[in-house]
């Protein structure tokens, strides 16, 4: 233990001397598509050009790996601005505070998830998830997704009463939406929980094969993916700073660069839409 | 052991001689395996693995190397962190190896560090330094200080002391050191340290797999999303380095590629003071500690469900992999071996020797998973044969070296009389060495979604729920240390080397 | 014998930790006089000169069995190693980059006369096992002490070139005690023989005064004729003709 604090007592002393060197005021973005990630840099880094066109200030995108990464990156002031699903954003607001929700998605402000199962099941779609899902398998998409996890789950509870682990006989999480559909149409998992428009963009694409999964329930809708400013961008990059991103971000038309995200467009948004999320995340333990 | 007249006749695996006792060893290994493997869950998942298969094998066969990002400076960062991770590594470790013996503390510390494995150290450090190079070197620094400290040790003490003997009385403790212990073990470090180099390119590459912009980055992404065509480039791209060490990590570019790679690390954190005190003084401590309520560290400790069952199955897997790796390396050394087959048996073998152990486990148990959805089985199978593959590798040259006595047997007798007793005692070494190594795999393979510790570390890094996360890799490393101690105690002896890659010409059996 | 005496044992026992090897030893060593020190192979030869090289400290030069030597450092690192202690760690540290002139040229005095002229930089890993005994001898010629101790110091080099070496050693030191194999070496190259067999010193007298039989009391094991060890005498005999020896008996 004393040789890693000496260690880190090390990496200390070289850090600051190496952060001199780097950024002076570089603005920085992170996003996640919840699709898609090949080239990842180069897509968003048309994202970056926009920006720094309308902003006149440096921009630059980082690539992250995970909502998690995206938090850390973001509280680290690795980042000032990130595209986040709905609870990696009410995370991020709770550890930085004042940051902001700017703006998000047309299509975020109802947002809904789906539960698909595999053909074999025998299942068909209706207005509740049916009772013949008990004992099945059933797989999530990554662990802090809302609508890949916090969502469904939430949903789930409700309708079964009980942890997911005791409706189903096995439960998992694929990691993302794009695996969570191949994993349920290759029949490994019976059921999975997925984002409305990643599912329909797969459909559209042909990349699914409907007759081997389909939609068995829709949840209710909810808000999801959102950009969260830092509360100090005001402070760091001049007075008005946080209402000229905003309308950078409303004002993005260009359809190459929306869909990265994917979306049609951008609307306002705020902290307080985001409530019902923070309050299902808190019982479902997934915050504190 | 000639049988002389008036022997007993032996029952079967009786008898005291070291042939009887290490096959007993081996056998209670397989049988308590065998005993515990009806608790492991190893269910097939997935409905139709073969479809799967076959287009992993097609983005492998027909890889598509445009489709890559960037592919160069991936590369280059790879290499850069890899570099400088382990001279970082070396720089402390050598310092505590010659504190090695006499420091109970520096002792423990080193076998605490290098029972956390790199990732998990890359995630703890990404809290702090965030998507930073620092956070790439950390991650291999520090592991890598403990293993160079305990190696360096081991090989500063077994060089010759003649040489030290025949020095004039009176000499210093540094100039002895300067002018024998050095340079006469100077050769085996300088090995030991281009094979961790070696491993330091793994762990780097693995290192995307939590987010850093090097190989893995993409390979993990690409696999992931299915674009086999892209992940099957990263892989080659990852084999090509790997094949050509020999020919860009050579002696004469060291100094001019260490240099050079210092360029392409980045990007470097700016270092939060505050939250980083924050992160050590807070975050990582269960806040009933912090305020010293003990009931309350007690309804903490409850309100980690998964705690029992994942630590049982860290232990199950790290059982299963050692005897599964048992398994394979007596099935495929014998392949890549001089004595048995023909030229082209050999050379595929060999290939395919390479292949399995070249491949990081973790890489190995990310395909498997995604054929074989994700109970125990698929990580078994990464584990087992990766260092299976990588125990039989070395055995095989080991059997190289030796001359059978009598070359007119046929192939089983010369397997059964002449090599399988000699190299069998080193076989059975190398297994208890690499032990520790496949139970630290079977913690960070959870990671993957396997149900093991990692899953639920990971599990608390991703809700931010530092605190937990920190006492379960706690956890972690003291079941690592436990079960090297284990290992240690039932190796045989006299086979003294640490790494299995280390030296292999020089691995010494029992006579 | 009035000369001084350079060391004494009186009735001692050696050995390692609890472990004794040679019971009740007493002997002395004079002034000017060579000794050598004769017994089978772990009779305890080794065992004796580690406890007079203990007692002699500062004033004994070493030269033990095998060389001990460091291979991969140069002829000239190696003999430099016999005065380590005279040094700073810090100077010895240079010394490795770069050699200090003054050794360097000292150390070229004694290579030359050795027969390691030209190979000062050469590192010793690459030399034969003849070239590695010089080096050896060398160091301990370097150490510049009043008394030489040496396990088998010439035993890989031949008859001729070990008569050279056991010469330089007589001309730079004021006594010497050396383990050896040669029993026809002992007889006429040194002052005195002592002998060790079953633990104990069984003979000690003047070389003069013995014979080849003598010496082969010394020997039980080879007189047993067991076949190897006979033939090993008839190369010790053929390789060490009586002859070319005889006019090299005693001092000039």
């Amino acid at each position: 233990m004393r040789h890693t604090l000496s260690a880190l007592g090390l990496i200390l002393l070289a850090g600051p001397l190496a952060a001199t060197s780097a950024m002076a005021d570089t603005f920085r973005f992170t996003a996640i598509p919840d699709e898609d990630e090949s080239r990842l840099v180069e897509r968003f880094t048309k994202v970056a050009d926009y920006l720094e066109e309308q902003l006149g200030v440096d921009v630059e995108y980082v690539p992250v790996k995970s909502y998690g990464a995206a938090v850390t990156a973001f509280r680290n002031n690795q980042v000032q601005l990130a595209w986040f699903g709905g609870l990696s954003g009410v995370q991020a607001r709770r550890l930085v505070p004042d940051s902001v929700a700017l703006a998000q998605g047309a299509e975020d402000a109802a947002f809904t998830s789906y539960f698909i199962a595999h053909d074999s099941t025998g299942l068909e779609s209706g207005d509740e998830l049916p009772d013949a899902v008990e004992g099945m398998t059933f797989t999530f998409g990554a662990k802090t997704s809302t609508s890949g996890r916090l969502m469904p789950e939430h949903y789930l509870r409700q309708r079964f009463g009980a942890d997911p682990e005791e409706t189903f006989s096995r439960v998992g999480f694929s990691g993302d939406h794009s695996r969570t559909i191949a994993l349920v149409e290759a029949g490994t998992y019976d059921i999975g929980a997925v984002n409305f428009s990643v599912w329909d963009a797969a459909v559209e694409d042909g990349r699914v094969d409907t007759d081997k999964v389909q939609i068995i329930w829709t949840t209710p809708s909810y808000p999801d993916y959102q950009w969260t400013l830092r509360g100090d961008a005001d402070e760091r990059f001049g007075d008005g700073f946080t209402d000229d991103v905003r309308q950078v971000l409303l004002d993005m038309t260009d359809p190459e660069l929306l869909a990265s995200f994917p979306r049609s467009g951008f609307i306002p948004a705020d902290n307080s839409m985001y409530a019902p999320i923070e309050e299902v995340a808190e019982n479902l333990g997934l915050v504190r | 052991m000639s049988l002389k007249y008036g022997d007993r006749y032996p029952g079967l695996l009786r008898g005291t001689g070291i042939g009887a006792r290490l096959a007993r060893h081996s056998l209670t290994l397989l049988a308590i395996t065998l005993l515990l493997m009806p608790l492991a869950d190893l269910h097939v998942l997935s409905r139709d693995p073969w479809a799967e298969l076959g287009r992993i094998a097609q983005g492998l066969l027909m890889p598509h190397f445009g489709s890559i990002d960037a592919p160069f400076k991936a590369l280059g960062l790879t290499v850069s962190v890899a570099l400088w991770g382990t001279l970082a590594g070396v720089v402390l470790g050598f310092p505590l190896a010659l504190l090695f013996s006499r420091s109970r503390l520096v002792r423990a510390g080193c076998a605490f560090v290098r029972a956390i494995h790199e990732l998990f150290w890359a995630l703890l450090f990404l809290q702090i330094f965030g998507l930073s190079a620092l956070t790439a070197l950390a991650a291999l620094a520090i592991p890598y200080a403990g293993i160079f400290a305990k190696v360096y040790a081991e090989i500063l003490e077994s060089t010759p002391s003649a040489a030290d003997d025949a020095l004039p009385q009176g000499t210093g403790r540094l100039s002895r050191f300067l002018y024998c212990e050095l340079p006469l073990a100077f050769g085996q470090l300088a090995a030991y340290t281009r094979y961790r180099f070696e491993c330091g390119l793994r762990a780097s590459v693995l290192l995307g797999f939590v987010g850093l912009p090097t190989l893995g980055f993409q390979l993990e992404s690409a696999f992931r999303e299915g674009r086999y065509f892209e992940a099957g480039a990263v892989m080659w791209l990852f084999y090509a380095l790997i094949a050509s060490l020999p020919w860009w990590a050579h002696r004469r570019l060291l100094l001019p590629l260490t240099l050079g790679s210092l360029l392409l690390l980045g990007p470097w954190p700016q270092i939060d003071g505050a939250l980083l005190w924050r992160f050590l003084s807070t975050d990582i401590w269960p806040a009933p500690l912090l305020s010293g309520d003990l009931p309350g560290l007690v309804a903490w400790a409850r309100d980690i469900p998964e705690l029992l069952p994942a630590i049982g199955n860290t232990l199950l897997l790290g059982l299963l992999g050692t005897a599964g790796s048992l398994v394979i390396a007596m099935l495929l050394w014998p392949l890549a071996s001089r004595h048995f087959g023909n030229r082209l048996t050999r050379a595929a073998g060999s290939g395919l020797l390479v292949f399995l152990r070249s491949t990081p486990e973790l890489m190995l148990a990310f395909v498997f998973l995604l054929l074989l959805g994700p109970s125990l089985l698929p990580a078994w199978l990464a584990l087992a044969l990766h260092n299976g593959a990588l125990i039989a590798f070395l055995v095989a040259r080991h059997a190289d070296s030796l001359e059978p006595g009598m070359p007119d047997l046929p192939a089983s007798g010369r397997l059964a009389y002449e090599l399988l007793p000699r190299v069998y005692p080193g076989l059975l070494a190398l297994l208890y060495y690499r032990a520790e190594v496949i139970l630290r795999e079977s913690a960070i393979l959870g990671m993957l979604g396997v149900a093991t510790l990692g899953y639920v570390i990971d599990d608390y890094f991703q809700t931010l729920m530092f605190d937990v996360a920190f006492a379960l890799l706690l956890i972690t490393a003291c079941l690592n240390v436990l079960v090297d101690a284990l290992a240690r105690r039932l190796r045989p002896r006299d086979v003294t080397h640490d790494d299995p890659c280390l030296r292999q010409e020089q691995l010494s059996y029992p006579r | 014998m009035t000369a001084e005496v350079l060391v004494e044992l009186d009735q001692e026992s050696l050995g390692y930790g609890d472990q004794v090897i040679i019971r009740d030893v007493s002997l002395s060593l004079h002034a000017g006089e060579r000794v050598a020190l004769l017994g089978e192979s772990g009779v305890g030869k080794s065992t004796l000169l580690a406890a007079l090289r203990q007692r002699l400290g500062q004033q004994a030069a070493w030269c033990p069995q095998h060389h001990g030597l460091v291979g991969p450092l140069s002829v000239y690192l190696n003999i430099y190693m016999g005065r380590l202690d005279q040094h700073s760690a810090l100077v010895n540290l240079w010394n490795l980059a770069r050699p200090l002139p003054r050794a360097w040229q000292e150390i070229a005095e004694l290579c030359g006369p050795l027969g390691l002229e030209g190979m000062m930089k050469r590192s010793v890993s690459r030399l034969s096992g003849g070239q590695r005994q010089r080096v050896a001898i060398g160091r301990a010629l370097h150490q510049q002490r009043d008394i030489f101790l040496g396990d088998e110091p010439v035993a890989s080099v031949d008859p001729h070139q070990a008569l050279g070496l056991l010469e330089m050693i007589d001309q730079r030191h004021r006594g010497s005690i050396i383990a050896l194999h040669q029993r026809e070496l002992a007889l006429t190259h040194f002052d005195r023989v002592w002998g060790l067999a079953d633990g104990r010193l069984v003979l000690d007298a003047p070389s003069n005064r013995l014979s080849l039989a003598d010496l082969d009391a010394l020997y039980p094991s080879a007189v047993a004729s067991l076949p190897e060890s006979t033939t090993v005498q008839a190369q010790e005999k053929s390789a060490t003709p009586e002859g070319s020896l005889r006019c090299h008996r005693g001092r000039s």
